[in-house]
């Protein structure tokens, strides 16, 4: 196989499959999770908690995955080099900027159980920060997709179904009165719109006539 | 009292603790009174885990179905639920 030399430190690399991972736009966490799983091997009918299993997976792009609210500014890598005094921390930007896969690996390595058979894990796992990557000539090369993510529709919630009344009429409008207000605008704003627009539309025809 | 003479009752006791013992590291397959400690700790830890193996295995299960299901578009909780729907249908877990 020809990436004998490339990946080395784990058991056996037959029948496993190399799964091509675009870290680009996605936000860390959620990746590292889904990369944790396939590392583990958890997606396979065969899994063995004994055994290490998992897919090889090369992530590229990883310089562009992205970290939501403030946390490039605000997440704190802290660590101690053994010396007294010598408790470092460094936010996340610093962090990405001297090494480009640090929060993706971290984030991974987080999410991989603390066992023995984490190094050879980790092992399998390889990020580049850009779009080349050392396995391009690997014959065997599985793109991943992202599960679609599961997004809460919000604000309909509050919204009783037709023929129902409120059981508590004044909690129910301390609770939610402010946004039944801001819908009861919108849907006049709307209407009171298409009214301008048809008025206005018959006036100057009216003037002319 | 008459006199009584205490033959080989200890010895046979020893042994036999001595007898569950082996394999284990150093004095403790070898000297009585460790053996015995090490003999206590193994006996009580095989009892918690025959029941204990019955979950793992049953937890490996689950979580292989889970990676099966979700092949087809599943995952666990769905599969699970439907098939109750579906009647009882004989979900043996292995």
């Amino acid at each position: 196989m020809s990436h004998h030399g490339l990946i080395r430190g784990v058991q056996s690399l037959e029948g496993l499959r190399l799964r091509l991972v675009d870290a680009k736009g996605e936000v860390v966490g959620r990746l590292a999770s889904q990369i944790a799983i396939i590392l583990q091997g958890k997606d396979k009918p065969t899994f063995c908690s004994n055994k290490d299993d998992g897919d090889v997976v090369v992530v590229v792009n990883a310089a562009e995955a992205e970290l939501t609210g403030r946390k490039w500014d605000q997440k704190l890598y802290r660590w101690h080099t053994g010396y007294p005094g010598g408790l470092k921390e460094r936010t996340a930007k610093e962090m990405a900027e001297k090494k480009p896969d640090y929060v993706l690996r971290q984030a991974v390595l987080g999410m991989l159980p603390k066992n023995n058979l984490r190094r050879s894990m980790a092992r399998k796992l390889r990020i580049y920060a850009g779009e080349r990557h050392d396995f391009e000539q690997h014959p065997d090369l599985v793109p991943f997709q992202m599960p679609p993510r599961k997004l809460r529709e919000k604000g309909d919630l509050f919204e009783l179904p037709p023929g129902f009344e409120a059981f508590n009429p004044q909690a129910y409008q301390k609770r939610y009165g402010h946004r039944l207000n801001r819908q009861e605008q919108q849907q006049q704003q709307p209407q009171a719109a298409a009214a301008a627009a048809t008025a206005a539309a018959q006036q100057p025809g009216g003037s002319r006539s | 009292m008459t006199r009584v003479k205490r033959g080989n009752v200890a010895r046979k006791r020893r042994k036999q603790v001595l007898n569950l013992a082996s394999g284990f590291r150093g004095s403790s397959s070898r000297l009585f009174r460790t053996a015995q400690q090490q003999t206590m700790k193994a006996l009580s830890y095989s009892y918690r885990d025959r029941q204990q193996k019955k979950r793992e295995f049953c937890g490996l299960w689950v979580t292989r179905l889970n990676a099966a299901a979700r092949l087809y578009g599943l995952n666990y909780t769905n599969f699970r639920h439907n098939l109750k729907k579906a009647g009882i249908q004989l979900n043996r877990k292995v």
